[in-house]
């Protein structure tokens, strides 16, 4: 009988047995592979956390750093980059919900799928080609020199994609019915979009700003040669010629000189630092993301 | 109610001036101007700027292997070759790895640690690149010297691998929501006709074929434009281009240089009011570097069903 069946089933087109030894191969191909990514991951991150606990005194981030960076602490990095982001996300607020308002409601289906298609090219230009940019533009051609405002009008031209579009999407999630019960009202579009819609929308808003920010904060690449020195700069005093301190660009230095055991811890540290500001950002986003009518709809 | 209120009301207008209505409709296109400008003025500058460097060289600035600033001899081929060889060998190490993960996460994972994994898979894909590269150079570099006996560990191979695991969350998320959106019915049809747990994955995962390609595409994108990370373990040779088809595999183990870290070089501060060709050239690189990642990314927003397109990722 078995023996039948066995030779039966070989002949047939799909074969059980060979079928499952396969099915179980692939099974376990996939989850080794997947496993191995995702411990890789988690290495990465115990990597810095572990390194990063060595360097981080209490008092490492409120100490300024001395010794070109290898002593002391990361105090005035922690406000070049707290600053820079600030004011990069208060001057996107603006520029974002207009974007977002007339994509959404005030453009036509033609003008809308142009201005979704730009705010994806714009999302992916590398961040480098925004620091030469600004070098360019706004370091020499305007005249502002280094500074932290070059610094954060490119982050906050860097970010604007990703937070017109969480709006945007939070804003298309607003019920049709809404929008035309407030229409029916006797609502100016313009109205609508601002006393309806925006209200509604706001979710979006901080979701994009934070996951923008987080962004912002991380990038070392646009600042190079707009915003940042290594030292000498603290608290900013005026517009032009400005530059701060800044936690990425921190790391980046000192991790060249990685040779030397202090800076390479004093760079662990930094890093932790940076992880830890760039995950908080990240974390506080996260409960925002489905939030009434889009959790309503499932 | 008179005729002219009624067609008053019809026409959405509210009796007397609404100030509130006329404000944030002129706000709100003013600053979509903007956006539209500041598109328009960067890609206006690649062209421009870098409009010197094409009269004066040519073709030959794409094709050219030297780069040499003080005898003004710009050639982008060996960056390109960086770029391009550097983004291939991260996918192809990648995009395995990452697509296994998805597909682990939505096809097999119960649901509340599927959450998790994704939720893990974001918070992995907004990791500053700097925390890569500082990784990068304190285990890779090392690792790559002692295994591949290079001397300096300071590779395209050693860039590669780094990209290979920032992308990978990027390619896994993306591949993921792409599975998700499968209907479940298709699973539910699939096993009903006896097909074995696997070969149900791969018929969701053909179904999700133009998510897939796209999800690539976007790490491609992002693998094109990385700066910081590779540029502190890729060496930054100049000049650096395999003499043959067969040389390409040692090539990867010697030092070299991508359009990106070119330009995050101190390259860009030398050249600024150099009297000749040198800073044009420089932003001519820039130009071809975007014409790479803008056709990349176009295509792959293409092939992506959802209305915005990059809601999941949004790096």
């Amino acid at each position: 009988m078995t023996g039948a069946g066995a030779t039966a089933g070989r002949n047939l087109p799909g074969r059980t047995g060979a079928r499952r030894r396969t099915a179980r191969w692939i099974e376990l191909a996939c989850c080794g592979a997947a496993g191995l990514a995702l411990l890789v991951l988690v290495l990465l991150i115990g990597a810095v956390l572990w390194k990063g606990a060595g360097a981080v005194r209490p008092a490492f981030l409120w100490q300024p750093s001395t010794d070109a960076g290898v002593g002391g602490g990361v105090r005035y990095q922690l406000v070049g980059t707290v600053w820079m982001t600030a004011c990069a996300a208060a001057l996107v607020v603006p520029l974002a919900l207009a974007v977002a308002l007339v994509a959404t409601q005030f453009a036509g289906q033609r003008l809308a799928s142009l201005a979704r298609s730009g705010l994806q090219l714009l999302n992916a230009v590398p961040s480098i080609l925004f620091g030469l940019f600004g070098f360019v533009v706004f370091v020499h051609g305007l005249g502002w020199g280094k500074s932290w405002l070059t610094g954060s009008v490119l982050l906050a031209w860097m970010i604007l994609p990703t937070v017109s579009v969480t709006l945007s999407e939070a804003m298309e999630a607003v019920p049709r019915e809404v929008t035309d019960a407030a229409r029916a009202l006797g609502l100016s579009r313009g109205r609508c979009a601002w006393q309806v819609v925006v209200p509604h929308s706001l979710h979006g808003l901080w979701r994009g700003l934070l996951l923008g920010v987080a962004r912002a904060a991380g990038e070392t690449a646009p600042l190079l040669f707009t915003a940042v020195v290594f030292s000498g700069a603290t608290v900013p005093n005026g517009i032009r010629n400005e530059p701060v301190l800044a936690l990425p660009y921190h790391v980046f230095v000192l991790s060249q000189d990685s040779y030397d055991p202090a800076a390479e811890t004093a760079a662990w540290g930094a890093a932790l630092a940076l992880l830890g500001v760039v995950l908080l950002m990240l974390t506080l986003a996260l409960p925002l993301r489905r939030r009434a009518f889009e959790e309503a709809r499932g | 109610m008179t005729r002219s209120s009624v067609s008053q009301a019809l026409s959405g207008r509210p009796t007397g001036h609404d100030r509130l209505d006329v404000c944030v409709r002129s706000g709100a296109w003013l600053g979509f101007s903007a956006f539209a400008a500041s598109l328009l003025g960067l890609t206006s500058f690649l062209v421009i700027k870098s409009a010197p460097a094409w009269r004066a060289h040519g073709a030959e600035l794409v094709s050219g292997s030297m780069w040499h600033y003080p005898t003004e001899s710009f050639g982008a081929l060996a960056m390109t070759f960086g770029t391009i060889s550097v983004t291939v060998c991260a996918l192809l190490l990648a995009t395995p790895f990452a697509v296994a993960t998805a597909t682990v996460v939505s096809e097999v994972m119960p649901g509340r640690l599927a959450a998790l994994a994704r939720t893990g898979l974001e918070l992995l894909v907004g990791i500053p690149s700097v925390v890569f590269g500082l990784i990068g150079i304190l285990f890779l570099v090392p690792a790559v010297r002692g295994i591949f006996g290079s001397p300096s560990g300071e590779t395209l191979l050693t860039g590669s691998l780094l990209l290979a695991v920032m992308i990978l969350p990027t390619v896994a998320s993306l591949s993921e929501s792409a599975l998700r959106s499968v209907p479940l019915e298709l699973r539910l049809a699939a096993r009903a006709l006896g097909l074995t747990r696997a070969e149900t994955t791969l018929q969701v995962l053909a179904a999700s074929w133009r998510g897939q390609i796209s999800a690539v595409l976007l790490g491609v994108g992002r693998a094109l434009g990385e700066t910081i990370a590779v540029f502190l373990v890729i060496g930054r040779a100049d000049g650096r281009l395999p003499t043959s088809l067969a040389d390409i595999p040692t090539s990867l183990l010697r030092a070299g240089q991508t359009l990106t870290t070119k330009l995050g070089g101190s390259e860009v501060a030398i050249a600024y009011g150099s009297t000749g060709t040198h800073e044009a050239a420089l932003i001519a690189l820039a130009a071809i570097l975007f014409a790479m990642v803008a056709l990349v990314v176009v295509l792959g927003n293409r092939l992506r069903r959802r209305g915005l397109g990059m809601g999941e990722v949004v790096q």
